[in-house]
């Protein structure tokens, strides 16, 4: 299709493309590091039980947490920084119908975030594996549950860029966008930390970082979805966010 | 060809086009004029489809834009020269418009051999002068080769040398058969360049036809100097003219020289001067988009009605 090829070529000579991905990566790999060398360090000190309930998956995944971010921002970008531009009329003169300009951005997009997304979760997994070797704590890649947290964690940040798409179709802006996105990755999490216990636990499970832990963890962890069923409301989100994103797209003109 | 058929735009209640009617054949260059906020941008972008009419149409080829399967091979447009990314150099801005249409790689580097922008290919347009980015601009509209061109402001930050580019290149897009529609607010730029008009004062249409009879409009006013303005003036207002009153002269319309002459006579005034005015583009333009914009209008319509009264005669 045409319009995939247009948006294609836009990205193809982009450095900054090659730059995300490597900047994706190269972010997991060093949270997924860093924390296992904290991890493997306190190994000595752990007990029994401690080392039984420690997730050695979902510590070695944590640097996906930190991935979500870059991968969001670039789905945020590919629309916002051609309506700042005003590149984005010169687009719509190519390809008049605008909800096939969004489906190719998001088609597009959503594969170059696939391919940081699997080299992220192999990369930061294989180092964060390594790492906690040293403290006798790895399971290994083939252990119970690596398989479907791994593929959940792509799944998590390839969501997150679409999500991204949606918000940046949304704001139209860069600063709104990529504040949007912040606060709804980071910053709620933070915030529902106030709020009562009660309340909490009811508002926990929807937070889309709860739902990217939920969906890394090598074993259930307590007051959130099960991976898919937090994936599942993820892309709900996203849905949501896209067609409201679509919405605005057609019905303003740029 | 362009067609625009009642066009009418709206924002926010304040009307920007009113029923808009014009076309614009193949082989020559179009001049599209109006003063500043009369509406030439939104009736460009409702063309390419930008900009979604209240009302009316306008097609390219027969079809509105948006069902046009590969636009830029049917239109090409100049709308926003600043509409580009930054980063990306020349070849790759117009390498990715060609892959959105099915378009052959290589006529981006023809289009920008076309616009004699060749030696900076490779550079980024961020880097571009004001003057480069038109060019760029233009090579985008050219590279589907299109039978169409619609450019809106083209000449603005070129200087004296890409003026005279752009004007020679308009007119031979136009020698090839293809349709030039070309907006401006430059009037002795576009006397030299266009040699039909689409006149658009306050959103509505003034006028839609070739520039020399466009000026003939006004050619008629007449310079009168007398030093009996007030009774002058009077006696020709009674037999039917308009009449402007300018620095101890009066600028007649709407009657001939002859009877000009014939109505001083009658009323004894002594005339000093009794001349045709030549007027220019401008002045046209002036006389026609300004206050007596309306009452041009009305006086069209009245000469089109004579002429049906005599069309009706005759048969």
């Amino acid at each position: 299709m045409s319009s995939v090829a247009m948006e294609w070529t836009k990205l193809l000579p982009l450095h900054k493309t090659s730059r995300t991905v490597a900047s994706a990566v190269a972010l997991a790999v060093t949270v997924s590091g860093l924390l296992s060398l904290a991890m493997a360090a306190n190994a000595g000190q752990m007990s029994q039980d401690a080392r039984a309930r420690f997730d050695s998956i979902g510590i070695a995944l944590q640097g996906v947490n930190a991935a979500v971010l870059v991968v969001g921002v670039f789905g945020v970008l590919c629309v916002t920084r051609e309506y700042a531009t005003g590149m984005i009329t010169t687009t719509f003169l190519a390809q008049p119908s605008r909800l096939r300009v969004l489906a190719a951005k998001l088609g597009t997009h959503a594969a170059v975030a696939g391919v940081a997304a699997a080299l992220t979760c192999a990369a930061s997994y294989a180092i964060g594996q390594a790492v906690l070797g040293t403290g006798g704590l790895s399971v290994g890649w083939g252990a119970h549950r690596v398989g479907p947290a791994l593929a959940g964690g792509a799944i998590y940040l390839v969501l997150s860029c679409a999500w991204g798409v949606g918000i940046g179709a949304l704001t139209r802006s860069s600063s709104s966008g990529i504040t949007w996105l912040a606060s709804l990755l980071v910053v709620a999490p933070v915030i529902v930390q106030i709020l009562p216990a009660s309340v909490l636990h009811v508002v926990g499970p929807w937070l889309p970082s709860q739902i990217g832990m939920s969906a890394t963890a090598g074993h259930g962890i307590p007051n959130s979805f099960g991976p898919w069923t937090g994936l599942a409301v993820l892309a709900g989100y996203v849905l949501l966010t896209l067609a409201a994103g679509a919405w605005r797209m057609v019905r303003t003109d740029p | 060809m362009i067609e625009v058929r009642g066009l009418t735009k709206r924002f926010r209640g304040r009307t920007a086009v009113e029923d808009l009617t014009f076309s614009v054949r193949p082989g020559t260059v179009t001049g599209f004029l109006g003063p500043n906020g009369s509406g030439k941008t939104t009736t460009a972008r409702m063309i390419l489809g930008l900009t979604q009419p209240d009302a009316g149409t306008a097609t390219v080829g027969g079809r509105c834009y948006r069902d046009l399967p590969h636009p830029l091979r049917e239109i090409g447009a100049l709308i926003n020269p600043g509409a580009v990314n930054p980063s990306r150099s020349a070849l790759d801005h117009l390498r990715w418009l060609a892959a959105a249409n099915k378009i052959p790689a290589a006529r981006a580097e023809t289009a920008l051999a076309q616009v004699g922008l060749d030696a900076v290919a490779d550079r980024r347009v961020g880097a571009f002068s004001l003057g480069m980015r038109q060019r760029l601009g233009i090579a985008a509209a050219l590279i589907g080769d299109p039978a169409v061109l619609l450019l809106d402001e083209p000449i603005n930050g070129l200087d004296p040398e890409g003026i005279r580019w752009i004007r020679i290149f308009m007119q031979s897009l136009a020698a090839e058969g293809r349709t030039v529609l070309v907006s401006s607010h430059l009037m002795s730029e576009m006397a030299l360049t266009a040699s039909e008009l689409v006149v658009i004062g306050r959103g509505r249409l003034v006028a839609a036809e070739s520039v020399a009879s466009f000026t003939a409009r006004v050619d008629s006013s007449v310079r009168v100097r007398t030093p009996q303005l007030d009774a002058l003036a009077a006696a020709l207002t009674t037999a039917g003219a308009t009449v402007w009153r300018e620095d101890g002269a009066l600028d007649v319309v709407g009657i001939a020289i002859e009877q000009i002459g014939a109505v001083a006579a009658q009323i004894g005034a002594v005339l000093y001067e009794l001349s045709p005015q030549q007027a220019s583009l401008e002045e046209a333009f002036m006389h026609l988009t300004s206050a007596e914009c309306e009452y041009v209008v009305e006086r069209a319509a009245a000469l089109v009605r004579e002429n049906e009264l005599v069309d009706e005669v005759a048969a």
